[in-house]
């Protein structure tokens, strides 16, 4: 139990006291702090919606006028409201974090190239380096090569990430065996991962080619 | 429990103004009407703080310009002391964070330390300690106007703005004596004025032209939250480069000695100030300077003004072009432009910013107002927190990445730019050999790969820690930014629960124990009330203009009559004896009044001092 630092009314860990309504200020899981169930498909509008309406009844502004302890707990109660909405907005970071909550690490070296991708991050390096040493007559035609490669890597994502959210919606469902599930997830997230990760790779050759 | 005011603190004039029912109002002066404060603070030799309109008058008598660098000079048997225009380019800045423009402008103490100090006379005055002061003024300003006192404020910042420098504005707040209660973004706020909070969803285009800085943020607007998607700007771009192409126009056919000349260069920028404004709403202006032996007249048409001016308005809009590519945004997306900061009075400005983003910009209130306006609607939703006002939430964005130098001095970010706050991180560390006592974290702000490179916000030590084999320690850093956008940083062994305590040196800006001594310092400056600094401003009034007085006299004995002497030694003999006494208001009535005595006299001072350089230049043709 945790006492409210406004009306000392006695209540469970929550965002906001169920008495007098002011913020608990005390930390929570992000599914805890937006009174979510802990489900994996999230409609993200409906988080948004449930974020703002939160975050009208916890920020400091409206409690400028209140006690140093119940500001203090306003200020750390919206703190944990923005963290737990952006962590769960992005499906990979929920996806990442809810393994977290099962304790199940992804695996910690997340540099290691997912093996159906290998063939693919083999061929965007070398055309990112023949970029890179480019000279100025070949370049524009190297340049298009690697734009179109970028579409075809922000297409992959956007397939993994359907996958990934397909098997939210499984999961949520007491579908199919759970530990073939959960390495699953893990499979998909690590390869968005990359996929991130090797898209950024791209925009900053694209980025260096367009500053000369 | 007293109201809330909103204050805009900007670089060239700054605004005091309240909420008055459902609608915010400016406190103007009480006496002169200007709801405008110039940002212009003046520290005499003796140590009289003069601010505004008061601290441009005395301009002329503290400082000179040389080789483009202000210099501060003495008055006879006392230190000397300076005018500070456009303090804001320097808050929160370390010496080598300072512009390269902005370096030569004024007399610094000390470049290597972690603020930059100007030196007047033997003193050293922080950026801080200056604003406080503009803040002070406004602060008794609207106590003069409503009879109220002003304990609690609203201050707006530019949305770039850092840890730094947002915290050197807070500095300001509490050496004035004020309670900061809430930063503002300044582009928030001047969405705030126009009610855009009410908008369900949209873009906004904040176009942001003052007297010498230019802003463009682009702004998303969403459930009354405004999440700023991209800034840029000029910090060397406004008004008086419009200004200055009109001065070129008059002074171009002059001899380059006159141009030089600081009281023709002044009088050739107020006619040029005033033609520019003319040209906002009329065909026409003129331009004229007197000089003793003849006149200067120009005439110049809008067209002919827009023509000349229009590289200028060019360098904004390519700004607001790299905002809306940073803010992958197309300019017709843009769903509302606002128009802040005098200059955007220009029909120029307006058409082509209209034509930018292919609408018509709101322009319905005050440009120099917006500002102030928009933080008193903000003071006013936080005044509404005691009541009931519920409708509207202002959740600002951090505008830089917050991380901690990790091996190799790589930047490890922790909070991106653009989170919405208030937000937090929790980070976990530990020792990396046995028996290690101390953690060092470094904390730094930027979008830069390396630590080095991005700005460092303060350096501590965590501990100490119980003596633990390496790796077993665990001890949580919990990383809070508030809704001001500044750091809070608190620890928490895991093992035992017990809070650490934090040492944290900000890198840049000033540590709590000098605010405190700053504090003490300032309270026989600032802290006396209002009347007994009035008075103070009156004997010094009255000490200066006789001291003057006495000295022109004998120095231009032939270019004054004997009855206009006669008539002006009696005036200054009767301030002579009330000078030291305590009638504040008769004080200064015989001053006023020995001002204009005198004005006359002083006018054909400048005319000869004028005609006597035009002279040197003809001798010097000659020959």
């Amino acid at each position: 139990m945790v006492q409210c630092p406004s009306c000392a009314w006695p209540s469970e860990p929550r965002l906001i006291c169920p008495q007098c309504g002011a913020p608990l200020g005390v930390e929570l899981d992000c599914f805890a702090a937006l009174e979510l169930p802990r489900k994996l498909a999230l409609d993200s509008r409906e988080l948004e919606h449930i974020y703002h309406e939160a975050g009208r009844r916890v920020h400091p502004d409206r409690f400028a006028a209140a006690t140093p302890a119940v500001r203090q707990a306003s200020l750390k109660s919206t703190a944990l409201l923005t963290r737990s909405y952006r962590t769960l907005r992005d499906p990979v970071s929920r996806g990442r974090y809810w393994l977290e909550l099962m304790d199940e690490k992804l695996a910690e070296n997340n540099q290691r190239v997912p093996p159906e991708l290998a063939e693919l991050v083999f061929e965007v390096q070398q055309q990112i380096g023949e970029l890179r040493e480019a000279q100025n007559g070949s370049v524009n035609t190297l340049c298009a090569a690697v734009r179109e490669r970028r579409e075809e890597l922000a297409g992959l994502a956007a397939r993994t990430q359907e996958e990934l959210e397909r098997n939210f919606a499984r999961w949520d469902g007491g579908a199919g065996e759970r530990q073939d599930l959960v390495n699953e997830l893990k499979s998909a997230l690590s390869k968005i991962a990359y996929l991130r990760t090797l898209t950024r790779d791209v925009d900053r050759a694209l980025e260096g080619t367009a500053a000369h | 429990m007293s109201r809330i005011f909103g204050i805009d603190l900007g670089t060239t004039n700054s605004l005091i103004a309240v909420m008055e029912g459902e609608r915010p109002q400016i406190a103007a002066d009480p006496q002169t009407g200007n709801p405008l404060l110039p940002s212009v603070v003046a520290i005499a030799p003796q140590g009289e703080v003069f601010v505004g309109e008061r601290a441009i008058a005395m301009e002329p008598h503290l400082t000179v310009e040389r080789d483009g660098r202000i210099h501060a000079i003495g008055f006879e048997g006392g230190e000397a002391g300076a005018v500070v225009r456009s303090v804001k380019r320097y808050m929160g800045l370390g010496g080598d964070e300072v512009a390269a423009e902005d370096r030569h402008r004024y007399s610094f103490a000390d470049f290597s330390g972690p603020v930059v100090r100007f030196a007047i006379g033997k003193r050293t005055f922080t950026p801080s300690q200056i604003s406080a002061e503009i803040l002070r003024a406004l602060k008794a300003r609207a106590a003069a106007a409503l009879g109220e006192q002003v304990e609690r404020v609203v201050v707006t910042v530019p949305a770039y703005f850092n840890d730094g420098q947002r915290q050197a504005t807070k500095d300001a707040g509490r050496l004035a004596g004020l309670d900061v209660v809430r930063l503002v973004n300044e582009p928030t706020a001047a969405s705030l004025a126009y009610g855009l909070h009410q908008m369900a969803e949209g873009r906004v285009a904040v176009y942001d032209l003052g007297g010498g800085t230019f802003d463009i943020s682009i702004l998303n607007i969403k459930g009354g939250i405004f999440e700023v998607l991209a800034t840029n700007g000029d910090t060397h771009l406004g008004g008086d480069d419009f200004d200055r192409l009109l001065v070129d126009l008059l002074l171009g056919e002059l001899p380059p000695q006159l141009r030089l000349d600081r009281h023709v260069w002044n009088s050739a920028r107020l006619a040029a100030e005033a033609a520019k404004k003319r040209l906002s709403d009329h065909d026409e202006a003129e331009l004229v300077l007197r000089l003793p032996d003849r006149e200067v007249r120009k005439t110049i048409s809008r067209t002919e003004f827009e023509r000349m001016a229009d590289d200028l308005v060019g360098r904004s809009l390519e700004r607001c072009r790299m905002a809306l590519a940073d803010a992958q945004l197309a300019p017709a997306e843009v769903d509302a432009v606002v128009l802040v900061g005098g200059s955007t009075r220009m029909p120029l400005v307006r058409r082509r910013v209209a034509e930018l983003f292919g609408r018509e910009p709101m322009c319905s209130l005050d440009p120099d107002h917006v500002v102030a306006l928009g933080a008193a609607v903000q003071a006013g939703v936080l005044m509404g927190s005691m009541g009931s006002r519920d409708d509207m939430l202002l959740l600002d964005v951090v505008p830089l990445s917050l991380g901690i130098e990790t091996m190799g001095g790589v930047m490890e970010r922790l909070i991106h730019r653009n989170t919405t706050i208030p937000t937090s991180v929790a980070e976990m560390f530990t020792t990396a050999v046995d028996n290690q006592t101390h953690v060092d974290i470094h904390v730094v702000q930027g979008e830069r790969e390396l630590a080095r490179d991005c700005r460092s916000l303060a350096r501590f030590k965590l501990g100490p820690i119980e003596l633990q084999p390496a790796g077993v320690p665990r001890v949580e850093v919990t990383f809070l930014i508030d809704a001001n956008g500044i750091l809070n940083v608190t620890a928490r062994d895991q093992r035992t629960g017990r809070e650490h305590s934090i040492d944290v040196k900000p890198s840049y800006g000033l540590t709590d124990e000098e605010i405190e001594r700053m504090l003490g310092e300032s309270i026989d400056l600032g802290e006396q009330d209002l009347e007994q600094r009035m008075l103070i401003s009156a004997r010094n009034d009255a000490a200066q203009l006789l001291g003057a007085l006495a000295r022109q006299l004998e120095e231009y004995a032939s270019l004054i009559q004997a009855d206009e002497r006669q008539h002006i030694e009696e005036c200054a003999s009767k301030l002579e004896g009330v000078q030291n006494g305590t009638d504040r208001a008769y004080i200064s009535a015989l001053v006023e009044e020995l001002n204009q005595l005198t004005t006359p006299f002083a006018e054909r001072i400048m005319d000869y001092t004028i005609s006597r350089a035009l002279e040197k230049k003809s001798v010097e043709e000659l020959s």
